[in-house]
């Protein structure tokens, strides 16, 4: 079927849009004076709110079937509902990052930050869309590089420009890796849509389609930072600056997973024994790892990192059920994780501006010193947690769920059990904020307009969600019908 | 016949020369071997049926991107890499998993070789500027414009690094 021209740009909508946004924001920033940079953050805002505003758009129609889904561009892109709900997750961290960075004492107001961070969610947009390899790699690298740079950032900071220099030496490795993994696939197939190599891929001899399968994992396992490609990921994220560290921890982890998830069922479903086996095993490694090396952390950023890598493991459970029920949990995870972390690193953003430090210690006192700020980190790490009345109960329920209906008890078991053990690290945070004591204790703590909204909108999202469970579970579901 | 042995011929430089410039300590040794690496290559896609693409492998990468190579390493005056290295037993664990992995290889494509046949051979002649400009205008436009991208942000990253803090940084 010949597309006409604008089915093809639809399908790009979003990215068109923040193209346009991040060119329109050279040229601001090249005429605003000095003083008035600040509002540079408003313009990105604006960029992603009004890509966010087609996304959903988009999304609505292909859920209402209005629209089809469809592969665009030679088959480089498909429009269906997870590459848009998808979307919808990059561009929300995305405008809840910009709004944590807008007032963040150490990163100097410049325009280029925030076209960095436009298109790197560009990127994003692709990697959840691309049905093809050579789509899939451009996208994973237009991610990658512009995050190196912003993990990097703060230059003079040792801690900023060493972590941008360990994010871009572990990324090129594993995209090279990654890269290995794909030239096999294509010299066994000579093909690089999905589709068509999950009809070549059929008849091949499995140890060969087994090797090619293991080096593409490295390059994905990377971007979501599973164990045992996780190494970067707590002095990565202790010394990026924070919000950047927010919107690697939940952005870049989602863009992973919606290319893991897209390649695996599409490309690899011949294999599905195999990789069912690999997920698995990386699941229970990620999850066990990252929570009992969460336990003694000290520093608030490098807790929050390990307890991502362990969230990532949870994540790899509804993979590794290899189902509608566990792709669906995935999605949903995913789009509650989003939320839930970034209330968390918005605490750490502005606690980071008022002491200037980012121990957990250094929260000793907070829930009399600004109770609101206080109650907000609570409700994240309560959801993150998985306490049975906020969402996150219900994200890792379904995981777990899924991991049983296919046969995955022991996988179940071993998630319960690392639920509770992440609990203790996660009540020891509230501890410090409601029981230590501190004589900062009167000190009020300053919260800056955009920071407010990013909190609001966070909390009031895991707390709405937490009464609008189905819903966002029927819409998961829809999604991950479009695999 | 003559082509296998071409092939084998140049393999074994292409391997030898990529080994010499990782195992070599002077950073302009180690950039000239990489000149005669691409340039090999370049030849691999003559032999292949590829004029167009040799082409661009040896004014791109052999030529142009070496040249910056070689005028950094001389600006900086970083051709001499510092004697020892202080890695002492991840040389020789690097090998073994450089041989596991080889060997891993191997084994998957030794072990059924029946399954593995070659994928047809491309048309002749293959990847001839008129083709590959309008593949690039029509079926992959938007992996090209991405590209495009790509390249800005990495040009507004180096700028980014590069520029001088100021005074009071900005």
């Amino acid at each position: 079927m010949e597309l006409s021209w604008w089915a093809h740009l639809w399908s790009v909508l979003p990215e068109i849009v923040l193209v346009l946004a991040a060119a329109l924001m050279m040229a601001v920033d090249a005429w605003l004076p000095e003083g008035r940079k600040r509002e540079l953050g408003y313009w990105a805002i604006g960029g992603l709110a009004a890509a966010l505003t087609v996304t959903a758009v988009q999304a609505a129609q292909l859920a209402g079937g209005i629209a089809v889904p469809y592969e665009a561009f030679g088959g480089s892109v498909r429009a269906d509902l997870a590459a848009m709900l998808f979307r919808v997750i990059f561009l929300l961290a995305g405008i809840l990052t910009v709004a944590i960075s807008m007032d963040f004492r150490p990163l100097r107001q410049s325009g280029e930050y925030y076209i960095l961070l436009l298109i790197s969610v560009l990127g994003m947009g692709l990697m959840g869309a691309a049905v093809n390899l050579v789509m899939l790699y451009l996208a994973l690298e237009t991610v990658g590089i512009a995050l190196y740079l912003l993990a990097g950032y703060l230059r003079d900071t040792p801690r900023s420009a060493e972590a941008g220099l360990k994010y871009f030496l572990f990324g090129v490795f594993s995209s090279t890796i990654m890269l290995y993994g794909l030239a096999l696939i294509y010299g066994f197939t000579g093909e690089i849509a999905y589709a068509r190599i999950a009809q070549a891929l059929a008849g091949l001899p499995a140890p060969a389609v087994m090797a090619a399968l293991l080096l593409i994992l490295v390059g994905f396992g990377f971007k979501v930072s599973a164990v045992p490609f996780h190494f970067w990921t707590p002095d990565v994220y202790e010394g990026a600056p924070t919000p950047v560290t927010a919107f690697i921890s939940v952005a870049s982890k989602a863009a992973g997973f919606a290319v893991l998830i897209r390649a695996m069922i599409e490309a690899f479903p011949t294999a599905q024994a195999n990789w069912v086996a690999i997920m698995a095993a990386l699941a229970f490694v990620t999850m066990t790892v990252g929570n009992l090396l969460a336990i003694p952390q000290r520093n608030l950023k490098r807790l929050l990192a390990y307890s991502s890598i362990a969230q990532a493991g949870y994540i790899l459970i509804g993979i590794a059920a290899a189902s509608p029920l566990g792709v669906a949990a995935s999605i949903f995870y995913l789009g509650i994780y989003t939320l839930m972390n970034i209330a968390a690193f918005a605490v750490a953003v502005i606690m980071t501006n008022v002491t200037g430090s980012e121990e957990i210690r250094d929260l000793a006192g907070l829930s009399r010193r600004s109770p609101g700020l206080a109650l907000a980190m609570l409700a994240a790490l309560l959801s993150l947690g998985g306490i049975p009345p906020l969402v996150g109960f219900f994200a890792k329920l379904l995981v777990f769920a899924a991991a049983i209906e296919s046969g995955l008890l022991w996988l179940a078991i071993a998630g319960v059990l690392n639920a509770m053990v992440a609990f203790y690290y996660y009540i020891m945070v509230a501890r410090a904020m409601y029981v230590d004591r501190s004589p900062e204790e009167e000190k009020p703590v300053w919260i800056s307009r955009p920071a407010r909204f990013t909190l609001w909108f966070t909390v009031a999202g895991v707390l709405l969600l937490t009464v609008l469970v189905y819903p966002l579970y029927l819409l998961a579901q829809m999604a991950a019908q479009a695999f | 016949m003559g082509e296998l042995i071409a092939f084998y011929l140049l393999a074994g430089i292409a391997v030898a020369t990529a080994l010499a410039m990782v195992i070599t300590r002077n950073a302009v040794h180690s950039a000239l071997f990489l000149v005669l690496n691409l340039v090999v290559v370049a030849v691999f896609y003559l032999l292949l049926g590829a004029p167009f693409v040799a082409m661009v492998q040896i004014a791109v990468y052999a030529g142009a991107v070496m040249v910056l190579f070689l005028f950094v390493i001389m600006m900086l005056g970083a051709e001499r890499v510092g004697g020892t290295t202080g890695l002492r037993w991840q040389v020789p664990l690097a090998g073994a998993l450089g041989a596991a992995l080889i060997g891993g290889t191997l084994f998957a494509f030794l072990r059924a070789p029946a399954g593995l046949a070659p994928v047809g051979s491309p048309p002749v002649p293959f990847g001839d500027p008129a083709a590959i400009g309008e593949r690039l205008l029509t079926t992959y436009v938007l992996p090209f414009e991405i590209t495009s991208v790509l390249l800005l942000i990495a040009m507004i990253g180096a700028v980014v690094l590069a520029r001088d803090s100021g005074p009071e940084g900005k």
